[in-house]
């Protein structure tokens, strides 16, 4: 069974239209990437797939047990700790308090935050810090499945690699499938299994194409011939730099 | 386990120590303040004799008197009761409602034209209403103190349920978070923001208010100590009172709402760096 199932799914905003037909499956242990110029409702998309917003039409079928959502703003509680922040999620699924405390521990080590990080306030914290304690939160749940809503965006190049990096090495083990929304192809080559592309009006996904090898037997020569290949030849790509401003996401 | 407590406990108490420290000492600050007030009052005094007002060491004189008098004490128990339960009566009425009204575009559209209308009548009017309904009792005092403070904390309540981080609402529910535990654990805790200043207003316009109505309801307590100074033409003993009833607000104040504002704030004197902190 798939992870994730959307059939036909579609939604308006105040009456019109931002997505129409949408079916995409995300099988068990990939993480497929979903692609469109801004404002093709991928976002909307995600939400509705994480059943943050109601569908307008369409199914969304679930065949995972546990999803977390990593946002584009990392959308900590200001008022508590790194490690409260961690544990918030925690919370939430029903760990209990003293298994919370290792399973912190544990998660933080992953992502690379040390102990005098975890008692900071999101304050007191850098940007890509903030993503790293955000990524810490929804991995601490040990979920099957992760919606990344354009979750590197704000990050500056090098950070953006490095978040990619731990999302790679956190995915290789097959374990954890994903739905990665973003509007940087060259993102979605180094991450993805597979690259699925929004159309630029929402209505439906124009296609699929996936990607030669797993995400972390990819070098980043071949990740770039892919994507310049791709961008010169795939007529799927033709319209991913569109932009209008004028659409609401 | 015990070690990690250990670990985490010392630096806290330490942190919080530090704090009631820096806090004790931003009172001189509060002491140079009372001491100016003290020179112009002593100006005034010497300007205008001791019948239109008293010099500031005479009146703390009867307020002294009246600190060892168990009378005057059962007198400023009875306002400070009636302050203390009437502002509870607003903080939780207040509160609840404009959090109800936060959440309801539909209730906040009904509900602030009243709060306008409540805002515009006189608290005296009130006063007079509450006198013929309930007599010189503690209720008219409390039912004049929740008319006059209801709106700031209503205010204070819906303002920080409306300017809440939706984005912080879509992330508990996206971690499984049902709309109580959204409230619960991200909403409520973010109109603390608008909601303590709003407390704050509330528990000082109680004081006012309870003192006021006591006067004129001639229901006892620190308003009626009040009316028997003036009708004695006693200026030393009803300033006396007046530092007493502001005693209490500033007693009040410094040990519900500043303690919990603290504790709630946390995080914001972490984004401080050391230097400026005031």
């Amino acid at each position: 069974m798939n992870a994730l199932n959307l059939q036909g799914v579609g939604h308006a905003y105040l009456g019109r239209t931002v997505l129409d037909g949408i079916d995409l499956a995300v099988a068990t242990g990939e993480i497929v990437a979903l692609v469109g110029p801004s404002g093709c409702g991928k976002s909307t998309l995600s939400h509705i797939a994480a059943d943050l917003i109601e569908a307008r039409a369409g199914r969304v079928l679930r065949g995972y047990r546990r999803h977390t959502m990593i946002f584009q703003e990392p959308a900590l509680l200001p008022w508590a700790t790194a490690e409260d922040n961690i544990a918030f999620s925690l919370k939430l699924a029903g760990v209990p308090r003293r298994q919370r405390a290792a399973r912190i521990a544990d998660t933080a080590a992953r992502v690379a935050l040390l102990p005098e990080d975890l008692r900071k306030f999101p304050v007191e914290l850098s940007g890509g810090m903030k993503q790293r304690v955000a990524i810490a939160r929804a991995l601490a749940v040990h979920p099957d499945f992760i919606y990344f809503d354009e979750p590197f965006t704000a990050l500056d190049v090098a950070l953006r690699r490095r978040m990619q990096d731990l999302v790679i090495d956190t995915c290789a083990g097959g374990q954890l499938s994903g739905l990665f929304i973003t509007h940087d192809l060259q993102e979605a080559a180094r991450l993805a299994d597979r690259i699925a592309v929004l159309d630029s009006h929402g209505k439906g996904v124009l296609g699929i194409r996936p990607l030669p090898s797993a995400p972390a037997e990819r070098t980043d020569a071949t990740n770039f011939d892919w994507v310049q290949s791709a961008l010169a030849s795939d007529p799927l790509f033709r319209h991913i730099h569109d932009v209008d401003e004028r659409q609401i996401t | 386990m015990t070690t990690r407590r250990h670990g985490t406990l010392l630096p806290r108490l330490a942190d919080r120590i530090g704090r009631v420290l820096e806090f004790l000492w931003s009172g001189w600050a509060g002491l140079a303040a009372m001491c100016l007030l003290a020179a112009v009052w002593q100006a005034g005094h010497e300007a205008y004799g001791p019948f239109i007002l008293t010099s500031p060491v005479e009146t703390l004189q009867a307020a002294a008197a009246l600190a060892s008098d168990p009378r005057a004490w059962a007198l400023a128990l009875t306002t400070l009761q009636r302050a203390v339960t009437g502002f509870a009566l607003a903080a939780l009425l207040g509160g609840g409602l404009g959090i109800v009204a936060g959440y309801s575009p539909a209730t906040m559209r009904l509900a602030s034209p009243l709060v306008t209308v409540i805002l515009g009548v006189p608290p005296i009017a009130w006063i007079v209403l509450a006198m013929i309904w309930f007599g010189g009792s503690d209720a008219t005092v409390r039912t004049v103190i929740l008319i006059a403070a209801l709106p700031v904390v209503f205010l204070g309540a819906a303002r920080g349920i409306l300017t809440r981080d939706r984005g912080l609402d879509r992330m508990a529910q996206a971690f499984g978070a049902g709309p109580l535990r959204r409230f619960l654990s991200v909403g409520l805790r973010q109109t603390t923001t608008t909601l303590f200043p709003g407390l704050a207003l509330a528990l000082g316009t109680s004081f006012k208010v309870a003192v006021m109505a006591e006067l004129l309801a001639n229901a006892g307590g620190i308003g009626g100590a009040l009316a028997d100074a003036r009708t004695n033409l006693d200026i030393a003993n009803a300033l006396a009172w007046v530092i007493v009833s502001v005693g209490l607000l500033i007693a009040v104040e410094y040990t519900l709402i500043y303690p919990v504002k603290g504790e709630l704030d946390r995080w914001r004197r972490a984004a401080q760096p050391w230097g400026i902190r005031r």
